[in-house]
């Protein structure tokens, strides 16, 4: 595990490589003013209030070194910053070279260059932070979609910590009065584990739950969906992956067999990053290379927040189609009745009957456009759950999905001991394991990796 | 018909110097002080704490002097005449297994014994024996007696000497004699300067007939220790003869006894009978009507008493709705006529609890043979200690056992034992020796002491550990023989029998599991092992025979076999959350960190860690007011070894 050193004063650029009309430098530590003066050229920093802004120079550290650039410096004195440290944020010229020429200034001036995601690991170390909300920081950084930002945002804001504070307060009265009756069995009396407890873990596994049913969609606006077009040779995937894109992007002719390989581009739906892809029409392959590309097209099946099934509607289906629905298992489906500009032949009740759940079809040509829009906004339906769900204290992040499902298991079986008069002290064994799991959320859990895990995180990964 | 007090063994009445003959000894005590001796460990109080040290220290082979008051009064039990009950009868197990005296002890003292929560989980039934308060301390001096090595000395510690570099170098008696010793244990019980409360009256003690340890609190003073103030209290005791037990309930011993110790092959005892009965309205009228003559209450107790043991003036006020409080009625002895009250615990004045008592069923004509007080003492915030039970600033000196802010007598014993066991280890020049809270609520107890903030007397709760699963009584010797062994007191047998005993149970569930049973009333229905079906809740060992399956093990054999099938899933699964917690107790923290300026910790924090210099990262974890932040903090302050 390396180990950043956290007292010292670190600096860095903290806007984007590239062209753009302005850029930001931070310095963030004890030093920072005093680091951030020797650099600037106007009102003295070292005696500045905190949140005021300052015109002036950027020059280098040494005496008589030359004016680097026009800048303006933020000043935030410690607690009230980012970090809880002082800070300075000096604003530049953008480009390549400003922003570089006055980073190199201030390490000149004693600054260490901060490494990725290091005044966020600051701001966790000196408690301004929780750890759910420090990664969400993150995530607010590689968010690629508003919704994914409003998403990182709420977590940032501690929705998450907040509802999850006030689960495990009751888990804990509940833990209390548990173990008050394995201790005091003379003077309490009677029953383990009263109703009302009984009742109040009951309750915090269904809040728990409840977060975790929105958990699919909250992950999928944070890290993005996969959504295949799969269906019989000349079905009209290709066709219609082109029309969702609006553009030629796959091969399209009238032989059956055109696309081989898997061919995958990027869409926003419902504020969901949806990965789209084209694949290999599934029937037996004519030679290697085809059968390969239908493997292919089974394989995404399985990665796929939802399949869009492409059947050829001016067709009767075939032993193919059929096979193809039995393939689907537990993916979420949505059906494009394609070619609804010629005669029908294949009706939506017909496509419903192969698969045991209920369909949603959409009649859509791929040629004219027509239903188009509607396929798209039923794939966004699909994605999005219900349109007004609230993102607030979703679990869009895997490990926290994966600790709080421990967390809602060892509740419900907490539940269940406690049910069947199990003694107390085995209810109380799975209370305990139910805070100690949603406690890793937060960070309060001191696991055996824990520490490892922040600093991964923050220091060697993004 | 009280029966005399044994002899006090070898007591050091300003014995001999050895070589000298004793015509030649000067009969002024002053001159004689000089020549009182060295020891390798000197005790301060033959209390359950100082027993218990003294005796492993003398085990462990060396000199040790066991100073005392009044050998008469070893092992006294100054409250309750029982030891074991939930979570300590635990504690006492493990005692016997390493090695210690008081499971040993109580099963030559008992007069009941009994079980405690059957009924319910394995990791809480707890084994309590009421005792024979005159033989259980007459047994406790036979075996000090013959311990070789173990010399008692009748005195009161005055002051700990020190040498220039401030480690202990001697202990002075309040007559002037000097003990020397490098390693100086000290369990006085409540008698820092103790103050008894009976109603308005106040008398300087620490128990009802003894003296306060003044000067030796003054020099605790001195040393640096700070301290703090809590009280305890105890009920009255009534005349035998006065109590209409018909009115009462039976509460009756378990039958056969089970030993408390793992070394006592059997019990042939008649077992005596205690009662239970009730308070009343009327009883808690009086109290009400009286309050304003309660020391609680008017003021005159500034010490904290432990809310789980509530004085009856306490539970009558607090819980208004309970028109009645259960109490049992528990004889001191088998030929002794008092009577222990339990469950009103009181610091009334001896009229009001008299009054009070004789409303209560079958204690219509009662006469009091002792009114119940409260004691009020100094002890010392057990932060300043290291988990062996040491002074951190003040090298060979031990404290154990009511002193470091517990209470109960299997609290100081075990505190007594780890104390001992160090001061022993400390002067062979050994590792410190300390157990972990997934080995031992002994463990739990000094680590707790060691680690949290104290408001109110510690008692041991089977709460307060988060292994409890893996802490069975009925598993102690399995957890801990090897340990005592190790430690020098276990014998070798003793051990070779723990590791049998746990043979012939592996062994008797791996033949369960390859045996099909059918049970009765199920229809044929395949693949049913003896082991698999003794896993279910409502199955017992005892029935197998019933099935045609023979049984192999005897009680407490079969018993312990029917735990671990039962619970194998739950106790499997604490043992690897056992694990995780121990990797964060294996990152220690280095001394040195506490004395730098902690940049970056909270300022909250960083004043508790100073407080408590915790020696793992695990146990800054457990300090209220360090946060994850401030331990990641730690971490990186670690890993710079500064
Ligand atoms: C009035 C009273 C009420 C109690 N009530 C309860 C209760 O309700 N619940 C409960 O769990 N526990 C109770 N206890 C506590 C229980 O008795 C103690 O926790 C336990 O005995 C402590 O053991 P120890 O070894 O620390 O001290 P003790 O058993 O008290 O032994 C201390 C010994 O040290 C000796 N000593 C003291 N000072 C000196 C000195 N300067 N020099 C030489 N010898 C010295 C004393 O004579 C005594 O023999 C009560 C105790 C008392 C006195
Ligand atoms: N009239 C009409 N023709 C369509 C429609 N969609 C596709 N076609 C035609 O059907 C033929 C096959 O279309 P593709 O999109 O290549 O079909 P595919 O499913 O990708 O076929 P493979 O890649 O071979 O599996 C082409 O000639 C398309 O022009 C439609 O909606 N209406
Ligand atoms: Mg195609």
């Amino acid at each position: 595990m390396s180990l950043p050193a956290f007292d010292d004063t670190i600096a860095a650029i903290a806007t984007a490589p590239g062209d753009s009309g302005l850029a930001v430098v931070r310095v963030s530590g004890a030093g920072a003013l005093a680091c951030a003066a020797r650099v600037f050229e106007g009102a003295p920093l070292e005696s500045a209030l905190s949140h005021t802004l300052h015109h002036g120079w950027a020059r280098g550290p040494a005496e008589g070194a030359p004016r680097l650039d026009e800048v303006v410096a933020a000043v935030f004195r410690a607690p009230r910053s980012y970090t809880r440290e002082d800070v300075v944020e000096f604003s530049c010229h953008g480009g390549r070279l400003p922003a570089r020429r006055l980073l190199a200034a201030l390490l000149g001036a004693g600054a260490r260059l901060a490494t990725p995601g290091e005044f966020t690991l600051r701001a966790f170390l000196r408690g301004r932070l929780d750890l759910a909300q420090a990664e969400a920081v993150a995530d607010l950084i590689h968010a690629e979609t508003e919704r994914a930002a409003d998403l990182a945002l709420a977590q940032l804001s501690g929705a998450l910590s907040k509802e999850l504070h006030a689960i495990t307060e009751r888990v804990r009265d509940a833990l209390a009065e548990t173990e008050a009756r394995v201790d005091f069995a003379e003077d309490v009396g009677g029953v383990e584990v009263p109703p009302h407890v009984r009742e109040a873990i009951a309750s915090a596994a269904a809040q728990l739950e409840a977060m975790l049913a929105g958990s699919a969609f909250a992950r999928a606006v944070r890290e993005g969906v996969h959504v295949p077009l799969v269906g019989r040779p000349n079905a009209g995937k290709s066709s219609l992956f082109n029309a969702l894109l609006g553009e030629a992007r796959a091969i399209v002719t009238d032989v059956p067999g055109t696309t081989r390989d898997r061919v995958s581009e990027p869409l926003e739906l419902a504020g969901v990053r949806v990965t789209l892809s084209d694949t290999a029409g599934v029937r037996e392959a004519a030679d290697a290379i085809e059968a390969e590309g239908v493997e292919r097209a089974l394989a995404s099946l399985a990665s796929a927040a939802c399949v869009l099934w492409v059947v050829d509607a001016s067709r009767a289906l075939t032993s193919e189609d059929h096979a193809l629905a039995a393939r689907f298992g537990a993916a979420r489906v949505l059906v494009a009745l394609n070619q609804s500009d010629r005669p029908g032949v294949t009706r939506a009740s017909e496509v419903e009957a192969l698969l045991p759940t209920a369909l949603t079809c959409v009649p859509v040509s791929a040629v004219t456009g027509a239903g188009v829009d509607a396929l798209r906004e039923a794939l966004a339906r699909q994605l999005g759950g219900p349109e007004s769900a609230s993102l607030a204290g979703a679990v869009a992040n895997a490990r926290h999905a994966e600790a709080l499902t421990r967390a809602a298991g060892a509740l419900r079986r907490a539940g269940g001991a406690a049910q069947e008069g199990a003694p107390g002290e085995i209810v109380a064994l799975e209370l305990r394991e139910a805070l100690a799991a949603a406690g890793e959320v937060t960070g309060e859990t001191l696991g055996e990796d824990l520490l490892e895990r922040i600093f991964a995180r923050f220091c060697i990964g993004k | 018909m009280i029966p005399p007090l044994p002899q006090a063994p070898r007591a050091l009445d300003m014995g001999p110097a050895p070589g000298v003959p004793t015509h030649a000894l000067p009969l002024d005590a002053a001159a004689a002080a000089s020549r009182a001796g060295r020891f390798d460990v000197v005790v301060v109080g033959a209390g359950h704490a100082g027993c218990e040290a003294a005796h492993a220290a003398a085990r462990m082979g060396l000199s040790v002097a066991l100073v005392t008051v009044q050998v008469g009064d070893t092992a006294k039990m100054s409250c309750n005449p029982a030891i074991g009950g939930v979570a300590k009868g635990h504690m006492v197990r493990e005692l016997d297994a390493l090695g210690g005296l008081m499971g040993r002890i109580t099963d030559r003292a008992g007069i009941q014994f009994k079980v405690l929560n059957r009924g319910r989980g394995p990791a809480v039934w707890s084994p309590r024996a009421q005792c024979d308060k005159r033989a259980y301390s007459a047994a406790m001096l036979d075996v000090l007696a013959a311990t070789p090595g173990l010399q008692f000395v009748a005195g009161t510690a005055e002051r700990v000497r020190l040498d220039a570099a401030g480690r202990v170098a001697g202990l002075e008696l309040s007559d002037g004699r000097v003990l020397e010793s490098r390693a100086v244990v000290i369990t006085p019980g409540t008698f820092l300067d103790g103050v008894m409360h009976i109603g308005e009256q106040r008398v300087a003690g620490g128990r009802i007939g003894e003296h306060a340890a003044l000067a030796l609190s003054r020099c605790l003073g001195a040393l640096g220790l700070e301290r703090g103030r809590l009280k305890t209290g105890t009920p009255p005791r009534l005349h035998r003869d006065s109590v209409e037990t018909a009115a009462c309930t039976e509460a009756p011993g378990d039958e056969p006894p089970r030993p408390f110790s793992h070394w006592t092959e059997s019990l042939t005892l008649t077992q005596v009978l205690c009662w239970s009965t009730h308070t009343t309205a009327e009883t808690h009228a009086v109290i009400r009507d009286n309050l304003s003559r309660s020391p609680l209450y008017s003021g005159d107790i500034r010490g904290v008493g432990p809310r789980y043991c509530p004085s009856l003036e306490d539970k009558v006020v607090k819980f208004p709705e309970r028109l009645s409080h259960h109490l049992f009625l528990e004889p001191e002895g088998r030929e002794v006529d008092e009577i222990y009250v339990n469950g009103v615990s009181t610091s009334m004045p001896a009229d009001v609890q008299w009054a009070f008592l004789r409303t209560i069923p079958g204690l219509e004509r009662c006469e009091m043979l002792r009114p119940g007080y409260a004691v009020e003492y100094d002890f010392v915030l057990p932060h300043q200690l290291d988990p062996t039970l040491q002074a951190r600033r003040t090298p060979g000196l031990w404290l154990a056992g009511q002193i470091c802010g517990t209470s109960g007598y299997e609290e100081a014993a075990a505190q007594g034992f780890v104390a001992g066991v160090n001061a022993a280890r400390t002067v062979r020049g050994e590792s410190p020796w300390v157990l972990r809270r997934d080995e031992a609520y002994i463990g739990v107890l000094v680590d707790d002491l060691v680690t949290r903030e104290h408001r109110e007397p510690y008692r041991m709760f089977t709460s307060a550990a988060e292994h409890r699963l893996l802490l069975r009584a009925d598993n102690a010797d399995e957890r801990l023989a090897a340990a005592g062994h190790a430690l020098g007191l276990i014998t070798d047998a003793q051990r070779e029998r723990v590791r049998a005993r746990y043979a012939d149970i592996a062994a008797e569930e791996s033949r369960l599991a390859r045996v099909q049973v059918r049970p009765v009333g199920e229809v044929a229905r395949s693949g049913v092992t003896a082991r698999d079906w003794l896993a279910r809740p409502q199955s017992a060992y005892a029935a197998l025979p019933a099935l045609g399956v023979a049984t192999a093990l005897a009680e407490p054999e079969a018993e312990a076999l029917e735990v671990r099938v039962k619970y194998h899933g739950y106790i499997e699964r604490q043992r690897r959350t056992a694990a995780q917690a121990t990797a964060a107790e294996s990152l220690r923290l280095p001394v040195a960190l506490w004395d730098t300026d902690l940049r970056g910790v909270s300022h909250e924090a960083a004043e508790k860690l100073r407080r408590w210099r915790p020696e793992t990262l695990g146990q800054a974890g457990r300090i209220a007011g360090v946060s994850p932040a401030d331990l990641a903090i730690l971490a990186v302050l670690r890993a710079r070894k500064i």
